[in-house]
C-alpha cells in the first residue's frame, strides 16, 4: 500500500506542470471569454460584468462561414489522406523485405521534418497566381484567383502533413493484423478489393479513426497553411483567433472562439470513437 | 482424371531455392500428406497451389485447367490455415457464408448451406457466436466449415492440428478424417508432424530441401524408407555406422560397425558400395534374458548382450535403452503388457533382432 502511494508521488511533477501550464491558462482563457470588450482597449474591461455576448456573437452567419471553411477542408484533407495513405501503408507494412520497410518509414519521417514554411512557399511558388504553373492553369481556363482553386491549394498544403502522418499511424494498425486474414478472404473467392473492403479495412478501423482524428487536429489547427496559401481570401479559425488577439486585441472574443473550438474537438473525438466501436462489430 | 497436377514446379526466393522440380498428382477424393522439416518447401508448395506464390517454372493444373496465372480468388481452392484465420469481426455464420457469396451461391441457398456445414462439423446452434467466444477446437471446426462451404476442388490443410493440445489433437484428427471422407474432399495436408501426416494421408510425400524424396502409403514410408533422411525423419531408429562389410551368407551380410559390433543385414544389391549406415527400428529389437539359450542365433538373426541403462514407461510403450558392447546404445520399445517383467537399469539382457529388419543405406 505504502509503495503504491509513493508511486503516485512520481506523478506529481507531471501533474504540476500540466496544471500550471495547461489547465490554469485554459481557465484564464475560459474566464476571459465571459468578459465584455470595449473597442480600443487591450483585453477585457477590468471588473466589468460577465456576459455571454462573446458566444452569442458566434451564431452570426459570418462566423459560421469560418467554422464551415475550416472543418470542411479539414474533413476533406483527413478523408483524402486516409484514402491515399491506406494503400501505401499496406504496402509498407506487408513489404517483403525488412529493409524496404525501414527505408520507407525513414523517408516518411524525414518528409515530416521539412519546415512547414518551406513547403507552403514551395506550393505557392508552384501553384500560386504568379506560380510556375500559372500559365498552364490559364491555358486550361482555371482561374487561380477563384475561391475554389485556393481551396484546392490549401487542401494540397494540408495533405502534405496529413498523408505522411496517416501512413505512419496506419502502418502500425496494419502490422497488428494477421496477414492470413486477407489471404483467407482471397482463398474464399473475394477479389483483392473486396477482401480489403470486407476484412482488412474493417479490422483496421481503430487505426483509421486515429489517423483521421490526428489529421483533423492538424487540419483544424492549421495556421501557416491558410495564412499564406489562402492569400487573405480564405481564413481558418486559427487565423481568426490570431487576428482577434493580436490585431484588434479583442481578447474575450478570441477566447470564446478558442473555447468553442476546444469543445468541438472533444465532441469530434467522442463521436469518432463511438463510430469506431460500432463499426468494429458491424 | 487427376484433380491436381503439379509438373516440375520450381520457386526461388533470391538465391534460395524453396521448391525445385516438384511434380505431384492427386486423384479425386484422395488425401495426400506433404511431410517434411521446416524449410523443406512444403509450405511454399501449398502457397503455389493456393495461388499466393507464383512458381518460377513448371505448371499447376486444377481439374485439368492450367491455373498458373490465376489469382487465389480465381481458383476454387479451400484453405485451412494453421491459426485458422477466422474473421474476428464476423459471426460463425458470417464466416462460413463469406466464400459462398463470391463463389456464386444463390442467396436463397446460403442459410441452409450454413446450417448443413455447421452440422457437418458438429457446431449447430453456434451461428451467432463470434470467433473469440469459441474454444480452439471449435474455431478449427468453423475454419474447416468455411473452407468446405464453397465446395472447393482441392482442400489444403496447413498444419491443421498443430495449434491444439495433444488430447484434442487426437480427437480432431479422427473427426477431420471422417469429415474429409464424407464430403469426398481431395485434400493436401501440409505438416511437419509425422503422426498427423501418416494418420490423415492415404499417401504421404516426404519433402526435403525443396524436392520430393519419397511418395508412398504410410506403412510403406515407414517400413521401406527410400533413404537415410526418410528413415531418420519418420519414426525412431537406432543407427550404426558401418566401417567394413564382411562375409555374405544366403543373402545376408555381416557388417562391422564403428562401435565394433557385428550386425547381420540384407546384402546390398551388387555394384552398390555406398551402404555405410544401418538402421534398426526400436520395436524390432526384442529383449530376452541374457542367460537364455541362443536359440535365435543364425545367419538371419542378430543377438548381442548388453546392459540396461534406462527404462521409461510411457503408458502403452516401455522405452528401454540398452548399452551394447563397444558403448553403442540402442533404444528398444516393448509393449506394456500390464505386467512389467522387472527390467531395471544395470540388468544384463540379450538384444535380438532379425537381419531382415535391418535397413541398409
Amino acid at each position: 500500500m505504502k509503495s503504491a502511494r509513493y508511486k503516485l508521488l512520481l506523478l506529481l511533477p507531471a501533474v504540476a506542470v500540466f496544471v500550471l501550464f495547461l489547465v490554469f491558462p485554459i481557465l484564464i482563457v475560459l474566464n476571459e471569454s465571459f468578459h465584455t470588450f470595449e473597442p480600443g482597449r487591450i483585453g477585457s474591461v477590468e471588473g466589468g460584468p460577465l456576459t455571454l455576448a462573446n458566444y452569442a456573437e458566434l451564431f452570426q452567419p459570418v462566423y459560421g462561414q469560418y467554422f464551415a471553411q475550416t472543418y470542411v477542408l479539414a474533413i476533406c484533407s483527413s478523408a483524402v489522406s486516409i484514402v491515399f495513405a491506406f494503400p501505401i501503408a499496406y504496402c509498407i507494412a506487408r513489404a517483403e523485405f525488412a529493409w524496404m520497410q525501414k527505408a520507407s518509414i525513414s523517408a516518411i519521417v524525414g518528409l515530416m521534418f521539412l519546415s512547414s514554411l518551406v513547403r507552403v512557399y514551395a506550393l505557392e511558388l508552384t501553384f500560386g497566381s504568379t506560380g510556375v504553373l500559372a500559365p498552364l492553369m490559364s491555358i486550361m481556363d482555371i482561374n487561380t484567383n477563384s475561391r475554389l482553386y485556393i481551396n484546392f491549394v490549401i487542401l494540397a498544403g494540408l495533405l502534405q502533413y496529413c498523408i505522411p502522418m496517416s501512413i505512419l499511424i496506419l502502418i502500425g494498425a496494419i502490422k497488428n493484423l494477421n496477414p492470413r486474414l486477407t489471404e483467407a478472404a482471397l482463398s474464399l473467392g473475394a477479389p483483392a478489393l473486396a477482401a480489403h473492403l470486407t476484412v482488412t479495412i474493417p479490422l483496421s478501423i481503430r487505426g483509421i479513426v486515429s489517423a483521421f482524428l490526428v489529421s483533423m487536429t492538424l487540419g483544424v489547427s492549421a495556421f501557416v497553411i491558410p495564412l499564406i496559401l489562402g492569400r487573405g481570401r480564405i481564413l481558418f479559425i486559427s487565423n481568426l483567433i490570431y487576428s482577434r488577439f493580436s490585431e484588434i486585441a479583442n481578447y474575450p472574443s478570441g477566447a470564446a472562439i478558442s473555447i468553442v473550438m476546444m469543445v468541438l474537438a472533444l465532441l469530434l473525438i467522442l463521436v469518432m470513437s463511438r463510430l469506431a466501436t460500432s463499426l468494429e462489430r458491424a | 482424371m487427376n484433380v491436381l497436377e503439379l509438373k516440375d514446379v520450381t520457386k526461388k526466393y533470391g538465391s534460395f531455392t524453396a521448391v525445385e522440380n516438384v511434380s505431384l498428382e492427386l486423384e479425386p477424393g484422395k488425401v495426400l500428406s506433404l511431410l517434411g522439416p521446416s524449410g523443406c518447401g512444403k509450405t511454399t508448395t501449398l502457397r503455389i497451389i493456393a495461388g499466393f506464390a507464383v512458381p518460377d517454372g513448371g505448371t499447376v493444373q486444377i481439374a485439368g485447367e492450367d491455373v498458373g496465372q490465376l489469382k487465389p480468388y480465381e481458383r476454387n481452392v479451400g484453405l485451412l490455415f494453421q491459426d485458422y484465420a477466422l474473421f474476428p469481426h464476423m459471426t460463425v455464420a458470417q464466416n462460413v457464408a463469406y466464400g459462398m457469396r463470391y463463389r456464386g451461391a444463390p442467396a436463397a441457398a446460403i442459410p441452409s448451406r450454413i446450417k448443413q456445414m455447421l452440422s457437418l462439423v458438429q457446431l449447430g446452434g453456434m451461428e451467432a457466436r463470434y470467433p473469440n467466444q469459441l474454444s480452439g477446437g471449435q474455431q478449427q471446426r468453423v475454419a474447416l466449415a468455411r473452407a468446405l462451404a464453397t465446395d472447393p476442388k482441392v482442400v489444403l490443410l496447413d498444419e491443421p492440428l498443430s495449434a491444439l493440445d495433444a488430447k484434442l489433437r487426437l480427437e480432431l484428427r479422427i473427426e477431420l478424417k471422417e469429415i474429409l471422407r464424407s464430403v469426398g474432399a481431395t485434400t493436401i495436408v501440409v505438416t511437419h508432424d509425422q503422426e498427423e501426416a501418416l494418420s490423415l494421408g492415404d499417401e504421404v510425400v516426404i519433402m526435403h530441401a525443396g524436392g520430393i524424396v519419397q511418395r508412398g502409403a504410410p506403412t510403406q514410408i515407414y517400413q521401406s524408407p527410400a533413404n537415410k533422411f526418410v528413415a531418420e525423419f519418420v519414426g525412431r531408429s537406432n543407427w550404426f555406422q558401418v566401417i567394413r562389410s564382411g562375409q555374405s551368407v544366403a543373402g545376408f551380410t555381416s557388417y562391422i560397425t564403428s562401435d565394433g559390433v557385428e550386425i547381420r543385414a540384407k546384402s546390398p544389391p551388387s555394384g552398390y558400395n555406398g551402404g555405410s549406415d544401418l538402421c534398426v527400428r526400436p520395436e524390432h529389437i526384442e529383449l530376452i534374458d541374457s542367460a537364455a539359450p541362443e536359440a535365435l542365433r543364425g545367419a538371419e538373426h542378430n543377438s548381442m548382450t548388453g546392459v540396461v541403462l534406462d527404462v521409461a514407461s510411457l503408458g502403452p510403450d516401455v522405452h528401454v535403452v540398452v548399452e551394447l558392447p563397444g558403448k553403442a546404445r540402442v533404444l528398444a520399445i516393448r509393449k506394456n503388457a500390464g505386467r512389467i517383467q522387472g527390467l531395471a537399469p544395470g540388468q544384463c539382457v540379450r538384444a535380438v533382432f532379425s537381419a531382415a529388419d535391418v535397413l541398409v543405406f
